[in-house]
């Protein structure tokens, strides 16, 4: 079906070689680089639903823009179109359907984005900018959840200007997640709050923040019958808490874990710890994937508590995540966030690691096969670009080929143009056996 | 009676972890390395704490950031204690306290010669709360030899993570339920807030102890007061109806005792609010493995439950996760005074970032706002946002007006790209006189005030020859 009316006029992929003699680690996963990056640090990425043949990659920035990209099973990207806020977009949500993409910015609005028509219409108002944008789809009920610093979360049915409903928050909404029937809101000063969306959204219960720091991003997951059962809480402090709504036993069940810091304790240095800035689950393992402000994703077992695997560093922090419906397609933007607040300069991130720097961490691969093929989009600018703010989303495809531990798997090389594209994934396959690294 | 090994203050040999007491400090070893020194992974054994976290992070690449088995508040991995020795003074100076406190009471119970009570509890043959010979100068009986209070059954074989001892208060033993109301009620009324006491029990948080008998425990005691308010309102929990609630709440309280996870929790002592909320729960949020109703109860109670880490909420002074000593600690040290904002919950705020600790530094800046906040307030940002007077066609927020970013030099914009298309007129509270988002000086505007900003109509400025001035009424709205 054709969703988008118009071809864009974004650059095609770029047709010059990518040279890789410099160290630069723009890309150290060689993933896929998504064509027509946006110019500015992305904020939030989302991936069409199964309803949606195809995979359809959106992502805002802090351009105001957004970006929809046509993601093929070739790892081929396909800039589709584009809309505008008059601030950063802070947060992108499909509907059920894959109609419509939902957009909140800083401008105080969201919007609807009907992508047969390419038209957008302004759906929520809020009394300071948006953050977090969700679908909800209850069998009673449709609507749109907004959460914003303004400390309210309000849920709009799209056909009228007031909303349906207005929760306040006890601070400023900082993330969020929806699985019906549950929703999960981390706010400043440590709030954390859950939902339950049944009928009507009502709160449900509000749990003494299982961290210690200011909460960046959350992610619901689900058990084996697949019902949302809690959540992953991240925090600025490199740390992640896994947190079951009723556990049989809270203090076995839930607990903590490090995550995107450098070096290790055992070193003398000190050890920087970095922001987690995004969490997504797979929808098929259901293991958990992390981005940082150190510049690496990492994957986790949350039910084994191991980590699986960790990225190479990449020159800039990793600023959002997203799988795709089946969990064959892992994205990840790499922007600057902030997290630094002088100016970039050479990296951001710390120094350049090679991949020695993941044996420090003690990564591991898991022994069930986890994570299937991934496949992740990125940009390569030139060096001249390095130090500057330039965002580019990756492709991971084939994450393991960075370790050599799976001997199947091929490689492709790809093309990269200045804010092109490039193309370099390699297929992936289930991870033989288990290795502890 | 056995005495203690020569331990450090003459106290009943004591397990640190979850406070349970041995005579002997060998049994004491092999009960710690067991139930909180063993990897949960592949069952070594190991002798400290700090030991079993690095086995576990050097053979299975996990982290540990707790003492298995261990009560709130005692679950530090870092500290090495092996048997008696390496354990904090404060603990010993708790356990003390609390072991004085049973004896005033068990002494003001009953009046009888304390070794035959501790001749009793010898033939029942339970290693634990095997009590102590009196000591004069301590003048206190051991806890264990709480008439009425059946020997421990089997001590070794003890569901993992014995209850803790509650400083006053016989252990909460799974299945002793009876027993229970009927200590409280000869204590209750022994003690001076004896009647206060009861309906505390229930509500307790998990290791506190209540308030008034014990002055000598301060963490807990504000702890307390501030975790369970709601349940030190509910009188309405007087002796008669002790029984059925303390069983209930004691389970949730310490999670650490392993099969807290069965029947109980009527729930009675919960506050009406949490009782649908758990009861609706089941419904909503289905829990892993054996979640039943049961389970639902008393987690949704008290919301202490539902934490990882109870102890942490309610014991701010004590790191109860080493790896937040390294990050916090010091950091907080230095920089409570600069911390801005009282934390919401009870634990101390986590300090500024900017302080860089000997272990760890935080790449972060000021933490009371996001980055987003903080990006957010730069010029760059707040360029583009709605201004009033700006707004064309009655259309707030969005237009082309205001420009669109000037950094868009390589975005082709021209097919497939409509200027957004935002309808509103009637959306209210639209601060145009907001350009920028400054956090903590959020306008304490509802949704919806009547402030209708200036709409000036208009067509809508050319923007820089990029975008096709397209400005259709939406009219969605």
């Amino acid at each position: 079906m054709s969703l988008f009316g118009t071809t864009s006029g974004f650059g095609t992929s770029g047709t010059s070689m990518f040279g890789s003699a410099t160290t630069d680690n723009h890309n150290p996963m060689k993933d896929i680089e998504v064509t027509s990056s946006p110019d500015d640090s992305i904020g939030c990425l989302s991936f069409s639903p199964p309803t949606l043949p195809g995979n359809f990659l959106i992502a805002g920035s802090w351009a105001n823009d957004v970006r929809c990209w046509e993601v093929q099973d070739s790892g081929q990207t396909i800039p589709k179109a584009q809309q505008m806020h008059t601030g950063p977009v802070l947060d992108v949500c499909w509907s059920d359907d894959g109609s419509k993409v939902f957009t909140a910015s800083c401008d105080k609005t969201a919007k609807m984005w009907d992508l047969g028509s390419n038209q957008a219409i302004q759906i929520a108002q809020h009394d300071a900018p948006v953050k977090t944008i969700h679908w909800i789809k209850a069998p009673n009920y449709s609507c749109v959840m907004t959460g914003s610093w303004d400390k309210t979360l309000k849920f709009w049915d799209t056909r009228s200007s007031n909303p349906m409903m207005v929760l306040q928050l006890p601070e400023r909404c900082y993330c969020a997640d929806v699985i019906y029937p549950m929703a999960v809101v981390a706010t400043a000063e440590r709030g954390l709050i859950v939902y339950q969306l049944e009928n009507q959204p009502s709160e449900f219960r509000r749990i003494e923040s299982p961290l210690k720091h200011q909460h960046r991003c959350v992610a619901i997951f689900k058990d084996k019958q697949n019902k949302p059962t809690g959540f992953a809480l991240g925090s600025i402090e490199g740390r992640v808490a896994i947190h079951y709504i009723n556990p049989p036993n809270p203090a076995k069940d839930n607990f903590t874990f490090k995550c995107h810091r450098s070096n290790g304790t055992n070193t003398s240095a000190p050890q920087d710890i970095y922001a987690v800035n995004g969490i997504a689950f797979h929808p098929v393992h259901g293991t958990l994937a992390t981005v940082g402000s150190d510049g690496r994703f990492s994957f986790w077992d949350k039910d084994a508590r191991t980590k699986l695997k960790t990225s190479e560093q990449l020159d800039q922090p990793i600023s959002a995540c997203c799988f795709n419906h089946n969990g064959n397609i892992f994205a990840y933007a790499s922007s600057y966030d902030w997290s630094k607040v002088r100016t970039p300069g050479p990296a951001p991130g710390a120094p350049r690691q090679q991949s020695q720097a993941l044996g420090s961490e003690g990564l591991g691969l898991s022994c069930d096969s986890s994570q299937d093929s991934h496949v992740s989009l990125g940009r390569s600018p030139s060096p001249p670009c390095k130090g500057k703010l330039q965002d580019f989303l990756k492709w991971l495809w084939g994450f393991s080929t960075a370790f050599g531990q799976n001997p199947a798997h091929r490689k492709c090389s790809a093309s990269v143009s200045h804010y092109g594209l490039l193309c370099s994934w390699a297929q992936k396959h289930r991870q033989a056996g288990g290795c502890t690294l | 009676a056995v005495s203690s090994l020569g331990c450090l203050c003459a106290l009943t040999v004591l397990i640190r972890y979850c406070n349970r007491d041995f005579d002997d400090e060998k049994i004491l070893i092999q009960h710690q390395k067991a139930k909180h020194f063993k990897c949960h992974i592949c069952h070594k054994k190991l002798y400290t704490g700090p030991g079993l976290a690095i086995h576990c992070m050097q053979v299975h690449k996990e982290t540990i950031d707790a003492v298995p088995n261990a009560i709130p508040g005692r679950t530090d991995i870092e500290l090495e204690i092996y048997g008696m020795e390496g354990i904090p003074e404060k603990d010993m100076d708790e356990r003390r306290r609390l072991l004085e406190q049973k004896t005033q009471e068990s002494q003001k119970k009953k009046q009888q010669d304390d070794s035959d009570e501790y001749d009793d509890d010898d033939s029942a043959a339970s290693t634990s709360f095997q009590p102590q010979p009196v000591q004069p100068q301590q003048g206190y009986i051991p806890p264990m030899a709480q008439p009425g209070l059946p020997p421990v059954p089997g001590a070794p074989g003890m569901p993992p993570g014995i209850p803790p001892l509650m400083p006053g208060v016989p252990p909460l033993m799974p299945g002793m339920p009876p027993v229970m109301p009927g200590l409280m009620m000869p204590m209750g009324g022994m003690m001076p807030p004896g009647p206060g006491i009861p309906p505390l029990m229930p509500g307790m948080p998990p290791g506190m102890p209540p308030p008034v008998p014990r002055p000598g425990i301060p963490p807990m005691t504000q702890a307390q007061a501030v975790s369970a308010p709601g349940i030190l309102n509910r009188p309405p929990a007087p002796t008669a109806t002790v029984p059925a609630p303390q069983p209930p709440v004691t389970k949730p309280l310490f999670p650490s005792a392993g099969q807290m996870g069965t029947p109980v929790t009527s729930s009675s002592t919960a506050s009406s609010n949490s009782e649908s909320l758990s009861a609706s729960s089941k419904a909503l949020f289905p829990s892993t493995a054996q979640a039943q109703a049961a389970v639902q109860g008393p987690v949704g109670t008290d919301f202490k439950p539902l934490n990882s880490t109870p102890a942490t909420t309610t014991e701010p002074p004590k790191p109860t996760f080493p790896a937040y000593t390294q990050s916090t600690a010091s950091t907080t040290s230095t920089t409570n005074s600069t911390a801005a904002k009282p934390a919401a919950s009870i634990t101390s705020k986590p300090a500024t970032l900017t302080t860089t600790s000997a272990t760890s530094k935080l790449i972060h800046p000021d933490e009371d706002i996001s980055l987003e906040e903080r990006r957010a307030q730069l010029p760059k940002y707040q360029r583009n946002l709605p201004r009033p007077g700006q707004a064309p066609i009655g259309n707030p927020p969005v237009g082309p007006i205001g420009g669109m970013m000037p950094p868009q030099p390589g975005i082709p914009q021209q097919q497939g790209m409509r200027p957004p298309m935002p309808p509103h007129g009637q959306y209210g509270g639209h601060h145009q006189g907001m350009p920028g988002y400054l956090p903590g000086a959020m306008p304490p505007y509802g949704q919806g005030p009547p402030m209708v900003p200036p709409y000036q109509g208009g067509p809508p400025r050319p923007p820089m020859g990029m975008r096709p001035p397209v400005m259709s009424q939406g009219g969605r709205y």
